[in-house]
């Protein structure tokens, strides 16, 4: 998916655009939250690592949870790869603010995937519902979650491989 | 610590604004009622009534400060009493009723009221109240969009993969969960409903549909604890309360309730609501068998076939078989929420912790009529809320 959209604008992303007066402008890709992924170079979720016990935290988190760890050392740590989905359910419904979306509001799957990386993630799916199942193999992706004033606004989802 | 008594206990019949049960009436309205009702049930004027426990709501009242305990004394009387007002999401009823308890177990006050009262917003409850980007709460319904019902929705969609429950036994749930609502005179719903009727509602997030997950009601209840030496002076029906216990989640939950956590090596459990139930059972000496029936929180069916098996009701997996063979009924021999349950009643969310306490009270004086539990002895009572919190209390004849 990075390749596609390596264009920058101002430090953002161009994803599809659109052809308005007969000339090509570019929708800006921005993150729904800054600083807790990445797109360009592959899809990763910005976390932290304890280097004691190797347990994975997104988003970084001050101190190792662990109660059984011996120390508590952090290291910044992008997560990216591949998982399986250990379930699944669907948004049927539009959820509340603060939840975003594009109108008409169109349901989506939402995978809970553990991660080869250690990490068990919570996020939309890409995929349609019928094809999704617990123990598919999945990837991490960056894709539109909702368009607002010409903008795409983006976050970490799910695609199955 | 002393033995404290639960010596009355008052609700106000759960509803939806605008219906003939609450129609407009405001929180402040719906816990006067309750309150009222419960010291008449135990014999205690408002004057002889030492400190209030309250579930502070974010929704309605306390003047948007959560000051929920505060609206009860300035509308009922201002003695110039302490007031607790305590918040834990949909388990500040339950944390209201174990600092209660705490607090006469260790001889602070004699007499205390615990009270929790709602007067809901329409529709989902939204779960982030705040839109900060340090709030892993806000992140996940902005980033991801998964409100409570998506939530069970991926507990319940695994539990099929793991156990082979069927669309058809989660409606069941709710079947009997209505059935046991029918003459429950505090209930919202109290009509019997068919697996047809369950399996023809929409889904809101697949697999659970629209009857099997409670939606938000209006609602109070209240209940007037007491240490048990001097309960003999007041003309209430006592019942013991065997234990109080409150938990927070803990790292081995592997549940996905943030945006991510570490990948578990064996089952994910609600550490949370596992935690105060063993502590609560540990603490009144009883153990999971020893438990006549159980008032658990289930905002949606699955519940009630997944709290009965992590706390060790019955096996792994087995639940679905008592449910099938009536063994969850108030007659069987692992009755759950014979109440009716979250899903009859709809969630007045800081009320429920309080309201179980109550239903379990009746229960155990006898006074359930046709919802009674034949002998019921020992009653367990948990409630969960948002932040890993969960409480549990354990009442006994």
């Amino acid at each position: 998916m990075a390749e596609k959209r390596s264009n920058e604008v101002d430090g953002a992303f161009v994803e599809e655009g659109s052809v308005a007066g007969g000339s090509f402008v570019p929708t800006v890709r921005v993150p729904a939250i800054p600083g807790l992924f990445l797109e360009e170079g592959g899809a990763r979720v910005l976390g932290n690592r304890c280097v004691s016990c190797g347990t994975p935290y997104f988003p970084k988190a001050a101190e190792c949870h662990n109660p059984h760890c011996g120390e508590s050392r952090m290291e910044d740590c992008a997560f990216g790869g591949k998982g399986v989905v250990w379930s699944y359910s669907v948004a049927d419904f539009p959820p509340p603010p603060p939840h975003k979306f594009d109108k008409p509001f169109k349901p989506y799957v939402i995978g809970v995937i553990d991660m080869d990386n250690g990490l068990r993630m919570v996020g939309q799916m890409v995929d349609p519902l019928e094809s999704v199942r617990v123990g598919a193999q999945v990837e991490l992706v960056v894709d539109t979650l909702y368009h607002e004033e010409g903008k795409a606004y983006t976050s970490w989802k799910f695609k199955l491989v | 610590m002393r033995e404290v008594s639960v010596l009355g206990v008052g609700v106000h019949r759960f509803g939806k604004t605008g219906d003939d049960i609450v129609g407009t009436k405001s929180v402040t309205e719906l816990c006067r009622h309750a309150v009222q009702m419960a010291l008449k049930d135990a014999g205690v004027s408002w004057r002889q009534i030492e400190a209030v426990a309250a579930a502070s709501s974010r929704f309605s009242g306390g003047k948007g400060w959560g000051l929920n305990g505060n609206d009860i004394v300035e509308d009922i009387g201002s003695t110039g009493i302490p007031v607790y007002n305590l918040s834990a999401g949909c388990a500040a009823g339950g944390n209201a009723f174990n600092v209660g308890y705490s607090l006469v177990a260790g001889g602070v006050y004699d007499v205390v009221l615990v009270v929790g009262g709602e007067v809901m917003p329409k529709g989902m409850i939204q779960t982030s109240g705040v839109e900060e980007a340090t709030d892993p709460e806000f992140l996940r319904q902005r980033c991801v969009g998964m409100p409570g019902p998506s939530f069970w929705a991926t507990l319940a969609r695994r539990r099929m993969f793991d156990h082979g429950t069927t669309e058809e036994q989660y409606a069941r749930v709710t079947v009997k969960a209505r059935k046991c609502s029918v003459g429950n005179p505090f209930a919202r719903f109290q009509k019997e409903i068919s697996v047809a009727d369950v399996l023809a509602s929409p889904y809101v997030s697949n697999p659970l549909r629209l009857f099997e997950i409670c939606p938000v009601s209006n609602g109070a209840a209240a209940v007037v604890i007491c240490s048990a030496a001097k309960a003999r002076q007041f003309s209430g029906k006592p019942v013991t309360v065997a234990s109080s216990a409150v938990a927070t989640l803990d790292f081995s939950d592997a549940l996905p309730r943030g945006l991510a956590g570490p990948v578990p090596a064996g089952p994910s459990f609600h550490t949370e609501a596992k935690s105060a139930v063993l502590r609560a059972f540990e603490r009144a000496g009883v153990g999971p068998r020893d438990v006549s029936f159980t008032e658990l929180q289930d905002n949606t069916c699955y519940y009630e076939l997944a709290f009965p098996e992590e706390w060790g009701l019955c096996e792994p997996g087995e639940a679905q078989m008592l449910l099938d063979s009536g063994q969850t009924t108030p007659v069987g021999c692992m009755p759950i929420n014979p109440s009716g349950g979250f899903v009859s009643f709809g969630e007045a969310t800081t009320a429920m912790g309080v309201w179980q306490i109550a239903e379990l009270t009746w229960q155990l004086r006898g006074q359930a009529g046709g919802r009674q539990v034949p002998d019921a002895k020992v009653g367990l009572a948990q409630s969960n809320g948002l932040g890993g919190n969960a409480t549990a209390a354990i009442l006994k004849r």
